[in-house]
């Protein structure tokens, strides 16, 4: 790229607590219509559906799961995003992740809130849920931790904890920046968030290894989390489903999903906070070289599933998989393929990986993908077990639809009230990647 | 009568240089503050490995144990059979003794951090905002006279920006 | 007064019951099913099970607990029909059971598998892991119309919205035929003492359901049968429904 002039470390923290702290009546309108969207497509009809019963969605007795836990995969999927990009390349001591990984932290967090709505929303009697949760009770009952659906329960609690700790450990020198270019409220509140941060070396020392710490412990929990998401799936017996390649294809598919989340809003980062200094383009290659490495992982699990399906010769496992393949769905399937395994390749093309804008293309299509993906997974093995007079049929109703639309303006409106509070680019981080200041420069 | 001489330094070079000097003529009271975090000041003031890792070791294994016997206690308060598994299945349990241990790994580092740290800090203490952008702040607590003025040639002569005397805790 | 390895043995034994009390079992001779759906209706009427209404059913959504599948096959005029009636195995190692993350299914001490109604919260995992789809959600809060609430078994719970229901071998007639038991000196259930809704209104008496624990019982005989088998046995369900196949009598 022509002319990269390396800000100074001044204007560093100039731009992006600029970014951070003006708002402008473009972000107020976008926040306004995203909340309404919000309200409007997801709290209203799941309301609706919790006065009248989960029967308001496409659900039936052959296909007992619908979108409500395809979308809770497709956002935990998501949320591993922010992990690998901040956890591993952290241990890694990946130089290119220091401006984008606070914003990756933030997709994180708040896609895994949006699944947790969806667990809520899936729930047929969601005001017990508690009982899923280990607290002393009257009547001695404990939840059965033997149950899959446990599994998921301890290691999205254990997620969402090691998350919120990870990224607000790692922002608090940059509250402490906040605290110092504000006045009024807010430096009080920066204040009491920022800890009374001073960047001593003995502050810096035991920061540096705390994160290392949550580095190192988030990074085997985030690939536990899916596989255990996944196990709902794999524990049952219907076939399809019953794969011991599911684990590894979910991490998968969670990494390839959430770094292409990541291109899409670092491109609307860039746009729309004047980031441009900061989100360059070796930021842009380097996702897209992970998004090839990520797509060709997943075209070959694809390939697997299908191979060994075929080759076990099993009628119950043919059944489903020539259903998935050629029946109501199979649109739906080879979208998929196309989106997923086809589509990434042409990031090979640098022309490609060097556009904004195609990339930007590229990173939607690519969930659209996964999206599919995952619906495809719940909806074609569930009306195909073992007993072919309770072969059935899934089609989601306009709420299930509505509800999906309404969860994105959900992740929307939490990442749009992030921006203002924390600075989405790491501040330090990316004064390390200038060159230092020295008297002999 | 002990005093703080702070200075603040355009550069990192320098600023490294001043507070190695200043080790090695024997002032030990340092504090120094940075914009970003810089290894070789960890180096000079003595900080080797810190002591966060023992709260992350203590955590790890409480999570692990505690999670496992959460398991195992909780079923068999309570005895529900299902599936023609046993009461006590290791496979499952130790599923969620894996999560536990990360979950109490992470809250034992969190809580490490905030006791080896001393954050939050209840009291004023001396900073000096620009030292969070783009300047480098020691401040040197010795005794009010000659030391002081030894401090504060080191200083200058290592080529700090501004010398002064600050009130208030290092 | 057991030691400490003792009781740690049972807690590590698979299934965990050394025996059922009861193991309660039923037959089904399929050469004697006539495919009239008798059963379907006494269940109905039994467990207060409820009308989803014609456009529910429409959608799938149908709540019947004992069903009559129907195979077809071949092209007219040498069209087969098959018909199996199937319900709740109540498998001893059934997939339902630990899927249920608050333990609204278990296996009990007579070997059934019971579902807790006031503890499901509805994740419907087990009616995915079920691989007989013999598991049946509450999509809404049904209700009868007048005057069908007056036929209400008042035996029998009815259920709200969000809960999952299934088969329970009228566990409402096994518990009253053990209370009488005990009332009276305390003896055993005897062979044909419990009859669910649906072996009573077979007009054929194809099923059958008895204590397999006992050798004389009725069912333990139809059990040991050469005609007897479990549907989907290799799933390794270890079903408690022994059905006896059809003797075929084409040519």
């Amino acid at each position: 790229m022509a002319d990269y002039i390396e800000p100074t470390y001044a204007e560093v923290n100039q731009d992006i607590l600029r970014a951070m702290m003006e708002t402008g009546p473009k972000y107020w309108a976008t926040l306004g219509a995203s909340i309404t969207v919000a309200g409007v497509c997801f709290f209203i009809p799941w309301f609706y559906q919790l006065e009248v019963g989960v029967g308001a969605s496409g659900m039936n007795r052959s296909a007992v799961w619908g979108t409500y836990l395809s979308n809770f995969i497709f956002w935990i999927g998501l949320s591993h995003s922010g992990t690998l990009l901040s956890a591993v390349l952290h241990i890694t001591n990946s130089s290119w992740r220091k401006a984008i990984y606070r914003s990756a932290e933030a997709m994180t967090l708040f896609s895994l809130i949006t699944a947790a709505l969806f667990v809520m929303v899936h729930l047929g009697r969601v005001w017990f849920v508690h009982w899923t949760v280990p607290i002393p009770n009257q009547m001695d009952l404990w939840p059965n931790f033997r149950s899959p659906l446990m599994f998921d329960v301890m290691a999205i609690t254990t997620y969402l904890t090691a998350s919120s700790i990870f990224i607000y450990m790692g922002s608090v020198p940059d509250f402490a920046a906040v605290r110092d270019a504000s006045n009024g409220l807010r430096r009080k509140l920066y204040t009491i968030f920022s800890f009374g941060w001073r960047g001593t070396a003995k502050e810096w020392h035991t920061l540096g290894w705390a994160y290392t710490f949550f580095a190192v412990l988030v990074i085997p929990l985030a690939v536990s989390v899916h596989s255990i998401v996944s196990w709902d799936f794999a524990l049952s017996l219907v076939p399809g489903l019953h794969h011991t390649v599911f684990a590894p294809y979910f991490v998968t598919g969670a990494i390839f999903s959430g770094t292409a989340g990541i291109v899409t809003v670092m491109f609307l980062l860039r746009k729309y906070m004047n980031f441009e200094r900061y989100i360059r383009e070796i930021h842009l290659i380097n996702l897209g070289k992970l998004l090839v490495l990520l797509s060709l992982i997943w075209t070959y699990i694809n390939i697997m599933e299908v191979f060994t399906t075929w080759f076990s010769g099993s009628s119950y496992e043919l059944e489903a998989l020539e259903w998935r393949l050629t029946g109501f769905y199979a649109p739906m399937y080879w979208e998929m393929i196309l989106f997923c395994a086809v589509v990434p390749m042409l990031i090979l093309f640098k022309r490609i990986r060097t556009s904004w804008k195609s990339m930007l293309t590229i990173s939607i299509l690519i969930n659209i993908g996964m999206i599919s993906e995952r619906f495809i997974i719940v909806a074609t093995s569930q009306p195909r077990k073992f007993l072919p007079n309770a072969f059935g049929f899934y089609f989601p109703s306009a709420i299930e639809i509505s509800i999906t639309i309404g969860s994105f303006a959900v992740f929307t409106t939490l990442f749009l009230i992030f921006v203002k509070w924390v600075p989405a680019v790491s501040l330090y981080e990316v004064k390390e990647t200038l060159k230092p200041l020295r008297r002999s420069r | 009568m002990s005093t703080n001489v702070m200075g603040i330094f355009e550069f990192e070079d320098e600023f490294i240089g001043a507070l190695r000097r200043l080790k090695e003529s024997g002032f030990d009271e340092l504090t120094a503050m940075s914009p970003i975090p810089l290894h070789e000041a960890d180096h000079i003031l003595g900080f080797g490995k810190s002591p966060v890792r023992r709260f992350t070791l203590a955590g790890t294994i409480i999570g692990a144990a505690g999670g496992f016997a959460m398991a195992v206690a909780t079923a068999l308060t309570f005895i529900l059979p299902t599936s023609g598994r046993p009461i006590i299945t290791i496979p499952p349990y130790l599923i969620i003794s894996y999560e536990m241990t990360i979950l109490f790994g992470v809250l034992f580092t969190l809580l490490g951090f905030h006791v080896v740290s001393g954050l939050p800090a209840w009291r004023d203490r001396i900073y000096l905002p620009a030292s969070n952008v783009d300047r480098f702040t020691l401040v040197v607590e010795c005794v009010e006279g000659d030391n002081s003025k030894l401090a504060e040639n080191i200083i200058l002569e290592s080529g700090a920006e501004e010398v002064s005397r600050v009130e208030g805790d290092r | 007064m057991s030691t400490a390895l003792e009781k740690f043995k049972k807690y590590r034994k698979p299934g965990y019951y050394d025996k059922f009390d009861y193991h309660w079992t039923m037959s089904i001779d399929l050469d004697r099913c006539t495919g009239c759906e008798a059963c379907v209706v006494a269940c109905q009427a039994e467990n207060n099970l409820p009308i989803v209404g014609e456009q529910q059913f429409a959608m799938r959504r149908e709540i019947k607990w004992i069903r009559i599948e129907r195979y077809w096959e071949g092209e007219y005029p040498d069209i087969k029909l098959q018909f199996i009636p199937m319900l709740c195995q109540h498998c001893d190692q059934a997939p339902c059971e630990i899927a249920c993350p608050v333990f609204a299914t278990y296996h009990n001490q007579d070997g059934l598998n019971t579902q807790v109604y006031n503890r499901c919260i509805g994740t419907r995992t087990c009616a995915v892991y079920c691989p007989y789809e013999v598991r049946f959600f509450n999509w809404f809060t049904y209700e009868w119309d007048e005057p069908l609430e007056q036929q209400l078994n008042p035996d029998v719970t009815v259920r709200e919205k969000g809960v999952m229901e299934k088969c329970t071998f009228c566990i409402q007639r096994i518990r009253q035929a053990k209370d009488t038991a005990k009332d009276d000196a305390r003896r055993r259930v005897r062979d044909g003492e419990i009859k669910p809704a649906c072996v009573q209104s077979c007009p054929t008496e194809a099923m059958v359901f008895g204590d397999l624990n006992d050798p004389d019982s009725q069912v333990s005989k139809m059990a040991r049968n050469p005609r007897g088998y479990h549907v989907l046995e290799e799933l390794n369900t270890t079903p408690s429904i022994v059905y006896l196949k059809r003797v075929q009598t084409d040519g």
